[in-house]
């Protein structure tokens, strides 16, 4: 009885009553979250070809998953082909896979597994396709990896990026944008992440290849199949053909990955005694040099006003897309601009495509790095998946920028940067720290 | 005839009823508490959860034996730690059932402190189960009843205290010498109703945090999309409640300091809040217009980073801290409405 005529004055009743109501409701909320068990398929790549092409790949596309499966297994279960580990080193070893794969853990030693899912999954996406549970609030989008694109790298456009490129974007991270720095990370956690961005990337790239290969070479009505295990046994010989070609599409991607290193754009320095926006020279000879920079960048040989604008604000032109957008709208003769006519690719996942922007280069912000070193890749290799094209340069090409010239629009673009930035000697220290360096090579 | 009316007509046994001893248990209980829910924040901003993969033991030794945790990585500091400061609330709790059977006069009161002792069983239990079945769903479940935990142990000391208690006294007084005090310091039922629904608000706001924190590869872009718009819709909600609920205290001058004070600080409390909401989306995924400002466009996000880490789970835990300052004042509005005794 006491209890009762308390109730009325207790408020903590009521609440409670509430609380738990609400507790009940939420909890229903709570969904499952396996995701290990199996890759969701690149369906947005298989519609556009469905779309140009009048077929329907859900078969091709099952096939698909069935081979790559057989070679890489799962997000929980990650394998490498054995075929791939022959010859020169290893790029990828299945023990950095297996740390990098599956849900996250910590041990005694503070060992961290499953890096992948706890460091990049909300915004990359379980398979790399850059389209993980944050994706669609973020801008720039997180990159797909299944393309094999990468936009800071020391090669230029259609090679692949050295692992130490992303070893480097790891380390740094890329200002402005939601990509993070992992530098907190121990070096075998990033060597780890960067061998599972490789492996996501081959088996993303091997995929589409699967795809499109169905779309444009076999015979679907005719009954053909991608790949069949049931004629393993009853056709071996046609089987093993089919497989050995399919093996030869990964052995190709994985030499593209390797090639890389012989494919580093060199450094030519500037000649001696150059003026060197924060090196301690001579601010008059600076001043003409950045003017200099200045004009070339307004001028039609490079024609980086065209896009960048004038003044370098990222004014130019500004309704480009990135060829991670195109790959599924214009390739597939989809207007990016026409909502109604992506109707299709919306219901698969695909994100509303966004403009890539010309960057304010006034900002002074350079993902790729800040040092003369990093900027005279930047230019001297264009930046692949954003149209930014390699400037021209001689001798290759007679009406092309000179090698000073190139240090000119350097010094140029250097001059935006905060004062305590642009001091090389700050810099080198700062570079040295990082020990990826490979742009200076 | 009930306690209270007991209570309320002898005076000796009213001064009887206030047990410090209690009361001192319940508030170090709920001071015990906030630490445990930043460390507990820190062990998930850390993804240290599974630091320690067995419970209730540590790598096979006694938990309160384990000396390793102390000069270990930082991951198992945090965990063990959390684990630690969680065996000292409960504890308390032991320690404030025996009191209140020992101490205080009021069974309900008595009956609650076993409640509240099941309640830290059941907490410790959860995070348990957390380890054991390493899954987010339960390290979820864990994280959103700890702030619950909070808003009770609070709520335990708000009902042991003397304030509550003479709340009675003065009910008793006014009635007795009719003296025309009643009006002069009593809260106004808009005002009681409003601080609990705050509190109700505030916890469900907690919840969808939750789950924007616990997010795994499963939650399609949609669903994260959804979840962040539910949140900052609740977070205006939250806002205009609070500011409800503060126009409303302030324009009342009848109400009593304590219920005045605990929700200025609540007011203040939410305004941070939202701060530290925009902090936390520009250290976990930076913001979309990174151009506008120079500042913005040299930001670079540093995963685990100091200051990413604190102001996320500084988030986290005033959140909790909002909905234990809303129980506050909502209690203690609802007490001083109702010992008028009308
Ligand atoms: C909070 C979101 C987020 C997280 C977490 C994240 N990334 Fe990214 N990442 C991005 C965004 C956004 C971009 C695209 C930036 C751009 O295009 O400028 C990106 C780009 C990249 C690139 C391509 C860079 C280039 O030069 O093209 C790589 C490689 C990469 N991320 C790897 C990772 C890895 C590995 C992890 C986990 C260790 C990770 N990211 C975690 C958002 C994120
Ligand atoms: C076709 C358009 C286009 C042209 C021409 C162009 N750019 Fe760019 N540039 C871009 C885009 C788009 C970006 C943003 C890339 C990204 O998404 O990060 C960019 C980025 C940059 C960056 C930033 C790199 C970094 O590390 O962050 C620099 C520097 C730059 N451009 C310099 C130049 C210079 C110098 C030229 C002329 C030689 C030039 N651009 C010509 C489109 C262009």
């Amino acid at each position: 009885m006491s209890f009762r005529s308390n109730l009325r004055i207790d408020p903590s009743n009521p609440l409670l009553t509430i609380w738990l109501a609400v507790i009940l409701l939420i909890s229903g909320l709570f969904g499952c979250d396996s995701v290990g068990d199996r890759f969701e398929s690149n369906r947005i790549f298989a519609k556009r070809w469905e779309l140009t092409e009048s077929i329907d790949l859900r078969e091709p596309l099952a096939d698909s998953e069935v081979v790559l499966t057989e070679f890489f297994g799962s997000p929980d279960e990650p394998k490498w082909p054995k075929f791939l580990n022959v010859g020169e080193g290893k790029l990828v070893s299945l023990q950095n896979l297996q740390r990098a794969a599956g849900a996250f853990s910590s041990g005694e030693q503070g060992e961290h597994k499953g890096l992948f899912r706890e460091h990049c999954v909300v915004c990359h996406g379980v398979n790399g396709n850059g389209r993980g549970p944050s994706s669609a609030l973020l801008t720039p989008y997180p990159r797909d990896f299944r393309l094999g694109k990468i936009k800071f790298k020391s090669t230029p456009i259609g090679h692949k990026p050295t692992k130490d490129d992303l070893k480097q974007i790891l380390h740094r991270g890329i200002a402005g944008t939601s990509m993070p720095s992992f530098s907190t990370l121990d070096p075998e956690d990033i060597e780890a992440l960067v061998e599972y961005v490789i492996y996501l990337s081959i088996r993303g790239e091997l995929e589409r290849k699967l795809i499109r290969d169905a779309a444009i070479e076999l015979d679907l009505e005719g009954g053909e199949r991608l790949y069949d295990l049931d004629s393993k046994e009853k056709y071996p010989e046609e089987f093993a053909d089919v497989r050995g070609r399919i093996k030869g599409w990964a052995v190709d991607l994985q030499e593209s990955w390797f090639e890389a290193e012989d494919k580093i754009v060199d450094v030519v320095g500037p000649p001696e005694g150059f003026p060197l926006v924060g090196n301690g020279d001579d601010p008059e000879a600076i001043a003409v040099s950045v003017a200099n920079g200045k004009k070339l960048f307004q001028g039609t040989t490079a024609s980086c006003a065209f896009c960048h604008g004038s003044e370098a604000k990222g004014d130019g032109q500004t309704h480009n897309y990135d060829e991670w957008t195109r790959e599924w709208t214009v390739m597939a003769g989809l207007n990016p601009k026409d909502k109604k006519s992506l109707a299709p690719m919306f219901e698969l996942g695909a994100l509303k495509p966004t403009n890539i922007f010309p960057r304010n280069l006034t900002m002074g912000v350079f993902h790729g790095g800040s040092s003369p070193e990093e900027l005279y890749t930047r230019i001297v290799n264009g930046i692949e998946g954003t149209g930014m094209p390699a400037a021209p340069l001689r001798p290759a090409n007679s009406q092309g920028l000179t090698n000073e010239e190139v240090w000119d629009l350097v010094n140029y673009l250097r001059s935006f940067l905060p004062a305590e930035e642009q001091s090389l000697v700050s810099q080198e220290t700062k570079s040295d720290s990082c020990s990826e360096e490979d742009a200076s090579k | 005839m009930s306690a209270s009316e007991e209570l309320a007509f002898s005076p000796t046994s009213v001064k009887a009823a206030y047990a410090s001893g209690v009361h001192r248990l319940a508030v170090a209980l709920t001071v015990s508490v906030f630490p445990l829910i930043w460390v507990g924040g820190l062990v998930t901003t850390y993804d240290a959860g599974m630091a320690v993969p067995d419970w209730p033991g540590t790598y096979g030794e006694n938990m309160f034996a384990y000396q390793a945790w102390l000069f270990g990585p930082f991951d198992l500091m945090v965990e063990h730690g959390h684990r630690l400061l969680g065996s000292l609330s409960g504890l308390l709790c032991v320690g404030l059932v025996v009191a209140a059977y020992l101490r205080d006069e009021r069974s309900w009161f008595r009956k609650w402190s076993v409640f509240v002792l099941a309640a830290v069983i059941a907490q410790g239990i959860l995070g348990g189960v957390r380890v054991l079945l390493d899954e987010r769903t339960a390290a979820m479940i864990h994280g959103c009843t700890g702030p619950l935990f909070f808003a009770i142990a609070t709520a335990t000391a708000v009902m042991s205290s003397r304030w509550w208690f003479e709340r009675n006294r003065k009910h008793l007084s006014d009635h007795e010498n009719e003296s025309g005090a009643v009006g002069q310091y009593a809260t106004g039922r808009f005002i009681a109703l409003t601080a609990s629904v705050l509190a109700v608000t505030s916890y469900c706001q907690l919840i969808v945090g939750a789950q924007l924190r616990h997010t795994t590869g499963a939650v399609s872009p949609n669903e994260f999309k959804g979840f962040v718009h539910l949140h900052l819709g609740l977070a205006a909600l939250v806002f205009l409640v609070a500011l409800v609920l503060t126009v409303s205290v302030v324009a009342a001058s009848r109400t009593p300091k304590q219920v005045r004070r605990v929700s200025l600080l609540l007011a203040i409390m939410v305004l941070c809040q939202i701060g530290l909401g925009i902090g936390t989306w520009l250290v976990n995924y930076a913001l979309p217009w990174a151009e506008l400002n120079a500042t913005l466009a040299a930001y670079t996000i540093a995963a685990k980073g100091y200051w990413e880490s604190m102001v996320v789970t500084a988030h986290q835990a005033t959140g909790s801290l909002i909905i234990s300052l809303a129980t506050v004042t909502s209690m203690r509005a609802w007490r001083s409405r109702a010992s008028l005794g009308n």
